[in-house]
């Protein structure tokens, strides 16, 4: 069998349901996020506890998961969001997708609450729910090994210490590194009393066309590896990144009050540090670095934001804290930003010795280190910073001024977005709050790129100028739909057209892939199509929670403080003009000016069954 | 006379070798079910490629009791229709490079000359070489460390 089953976990009850989906939800979703998001925005009543029992926590593997397609490693953890309170979503790579397909399951919904700690276990087209209790306390590392003694050679998806006590951003892990780290899903795990989903199986993926998908495969890799990009993602991963930002003035340091810093976390610095390239299950890129520091990373998310951002210029000790997060099980991009946002207002005066208890500054990393362990287990100031950004409340109105988020949720990359209009337009309406992961038009700072091939994938009369509001709906009007075609195959974004080539896996590759795998014959346009539904379902998940245009809106530093250095020295992104661009990007949509899903358009997604 | 030569230090551990075999032999994505198996462990921080040495005195041919095993060109063959399924070749292989799964033995025979794993490695972590240029090549690569250690004393 090509598709695999669909597991509904009661943990209230203690019951499993086993069904298949239909094939009219798998032709509109296609799998991974896309179908993830449907089923929140029908099993989830709005105003619903993110951390209560009626929150519904999705597992979802892709399309094409587990397959020979290059990349197909990844699946989608999805629920509300304990952190910003709207569409809660974190892709996710490693070998625990794949290894749930060959167990038997394309997706397992979780809801209710277990009365003690549990783990699901997947096999063989069964789950079985069991006791947790020698794993609870356990690190994310730990309580892997322990799985696997226990219980053979599983993959597992498991929270660490930080979702046990239900710290807001607590990430879910699979593997030494890889996680589904936003929007504090590690969090709702721990609300549920669930520490692991472990999964082990041998049924294999039967292929429509065996002869046809080792053929594409074959020269799919061939036309990957041939690029520039991928031999330099494949030997120093993301840090690459680090640098070019750097150049431009466009990382995030010290919250955001510069926008550039030290040489010291360029990708030759941390080069020093990695035994080996490795790779997640199907991937030919190899982007992950196994670290000599014991763990594997940094990215250039860890380099950003537990470095520049908290004023650590020490590559070992930005490793120490990449590592530290992944074995507590805290989404880097969170810790990043709320800890550099207590630095600065602690600087400033706003928050003081008698919430931190400790005397907070930039560039201390024993201090850093020591408020991760906090946080994790809610000690002390720890405690306060788990809340994360609703901390607005106790530090009161002013602090908001100063913190790096959209919705509630932290921007997850490094990137000082000033410089640069589409990213920032990107940020201010992903689905999941500030993100570049849902619609980063990375092409924008390709300067080379020839104005008719920019113009071929985004669209006409998008310039050449990253400063300019121009056409860059358009921009991110494309990227937010194809990501969110790639997310529902299961395929990593790395060799998603757009992503980080202007070539790569386009609607055309994925339609002949899907056909290999399914013997479907999908056209370009349909699959553009799943995106498209994908973004307006998640759109209306956050509508129902009250998101409208205000939202939609930048941390108020990127609009009214000028980058001072670099290139981006004295840019800064205009209201008026990010208005007008917003306001573009709404009617591409087909949203009303107030950011809402048509009630036409919203009849006909909420028929989908 | 060709044969697959495996660097762990080239592994990413992606499994796109076995899931390829798999494919081929059996029309399914399963990495289990390929006769290349990736072992690793990225706790333990390993990635080790297992394939069968196609070798000149095979145990799997030797205590075969229905002789369903035969070396053609060098390459070891086990004939299906004289398999029992017994599964005593995977028990006694010293390499573990047979492979069993719900009664089906899985076994290499290099493709017929054209190992479909190697085109799926995007590392060059499994070669198909001529065993005496590969040797020659590795011997060359120890003389050359030998020379680098006596010239650091």
């Amino acid at each position: 069998m090509f598709n695999r089953k669909l597991g509904i976990v009661d943990l209230s009850k203690g019951k499993v349901k086993v069904s298949d989906t239909p094939d009219s939800l798998r032709k509109a979703f296609l799998g991974g996020r896309g179908l993830n998001s449907h089923y929140l925005y029908k099993m989830i009543d709005s105003g619903t506890d993110p951390l209560g029992p009626k929150n519904v926590l999705v597992f979802g593997t892709g399309f094409l998961t587990g397959t020979l397609v290059p990349n197909s490693s990844r699946f989608n953890v999805s629920a509300k969001s304990p952190e910003s309170g709207i569409l809660g979503d974190a892709n996710c790579g490693g070998y625990f997708a794949a290894e749930l397909r060959y167990a038997g399951f394309d997706r397992i919904i979780v809801k209710g609450k277990a009365n003690r700690p549990s783990i699901l276990y997947a096999s063989d087209g069964k789950i079985e729910i069991t006791d947790a209790k020698d794993y609870w306390g356990l690190d994310t590392t730990d309580v892997q090994l322990a799985l696997k003694k226990d219980l053979g050679g599983v993959e597992s998806a498991v929270c660490g210490v930080a979702g046990e006590n239900k710290v807001r951003f607590a990430c879910v892990r699979t593997g030494v590194k890889n996680a589904a780290g936003r929007c504090g899903l590690g969090a709702v795990m721990g609300s549920k009393n669930l520490k692991a989903v472990s999964a082990w199986g041998k049924d294999g993926i039967d292929i429509a066309h065996p002869e046809e998908m080792l053929e594409t495969c074959a020269e799919l890799k061939d036309y990957l590896m041939k690029s520039k990009i991928t031999p330099i993602l494949g030997s120093v991963g993301t840090p690459l990144l680090y640098e070019v930002s750097n150049a431009f003035g466009a990382i995030r340091t010290k919250n955001s009050q510069l926008n550039a810093w030290s040489d010291s976390l360029n990708a030759e610095e941390v080069e020093k540090y990695v035994d080996k390239m490795i790779g997640c299950s199907s991937c030919i890129v190899h982007c992950r670095h196994r670290n000599s520091l014991g763990g594997e990373g940094p990215e250039y998310t860890a380099l950003g934001l537990l470095g520049s951002n908290l004023g650590i210029e020490n590559t070992a000790n930005v490793i120490e804290l990449n590592n530290v997060c992944n074995e507590l099980g805290l989404d880097i991009s969170s810790s990043g930003t709320y800890l550099a946002w207590a630095f600065e207002l602690y600087e400033r005066g706003i928050i003081d010795r008698k919430v931190t208890k400790d005397e907070l500054q930039f560039g201390d990393f024993e201090l850093a280190k020591k408020l991760l362990h906090d946080i994790s287990r809610r000690r002390g100031f720890g405690d306060v910073l788990a809340e994360g950004s609703r901390n607005v409340e106790r530090f009161g109105p002013e602090s908001k001024d100063y913190l790096i988020t959209v919705k509630n949720l932290p921007q997850s990359d490094p990137h000082d977005v000033r410089y640069m209009k589409a990213f920032a337009l990107g940020i201010a309406t992903a689905s999941r709050g500030a993100d570049h992961l849902r619609s980063r038009p990375t092409l924008e700072i390709f300067f080379k790129l020839p104005k008719e091939v920019r113009e071929r994938i985004y669209g006409k009369g998008v310039t050449n100028d990253p400063t300019s509001y121009e056409a860059k709906e358009k921009t991110v009007f494309f990227s937010d739909n194809i990501f969110a075609a790639i997310d529902c195959l299961g395929v990593c974004k790395f060799i998603c057209h757009g992503f980080n080539s202007p070539h790569f896996v386009d609607y055309s590759w994925m339609k002949r892939l899907i056909h290999a795998a399914s013997g479907w014959n999908l056209r370009e346009k349909d699959i553009e199509e799943v995106g498209k539904r994908v973004i307006d379902t998640e759109r209306m998940f956050n509508n129902r929670e009250g998101i409208t245009r205000k939202d939609d809106t930048l941390p108020k530093r990127y609009f009214d403080d000028p980058a001072p250095l670099k290139i981006a020295m004295g840019h800064h992104i205009d209201r008026k003009e990010f208005d007008g661009m917003l306001s573009r990007y709404y009617q591409l949509r087909g949203w009303t000016a107030d950011g809402q899903v048509k009630a036409a358009r919203k009849k006909e997604l909420e028929a989908i069954a | 006379m060709k044969y697959l030569y495996v660097y762990p230090e080239k592994c990413t551990g992606c499994r796109e070798c076995s899931v390829a075999c798999a494919l081929n032999k059996f029309g399914e994505c399963n990495p289990k079910k390929g006769a290349i198996t990736v072992v690793r462990d990225e706790f333990a921080r390993y990635e080790v490629p297992i394939v069968c040495f196609q070798c000149e005195d095979p145990v799997c041919l030797k205590f075969c009791h229905q002789n369903a095993y035969t070396i053609e060109d060098g390459v070891v063959i086990r004939d299906e229709d004289r398999c029992i399924s017994c599964r005593m070749c995977a028990v006694l292989c010293p390499y573990n490079a047979v492979t069993t799964m719900d009664g089906e033995i899985i076994k290499c025979d290099l493709c017929g000359g054209d190992p479909v794993c190697v085109k799926y490695c995007s590392t060059e972590a499994i070669q198909y070489l001529d065993e005496t240029e590969e040797l020659e090549k590795r011997r060359k690569a120890m003389a050359e460390r030998l020379q680098e250690i006596s010239a650091q004393k």
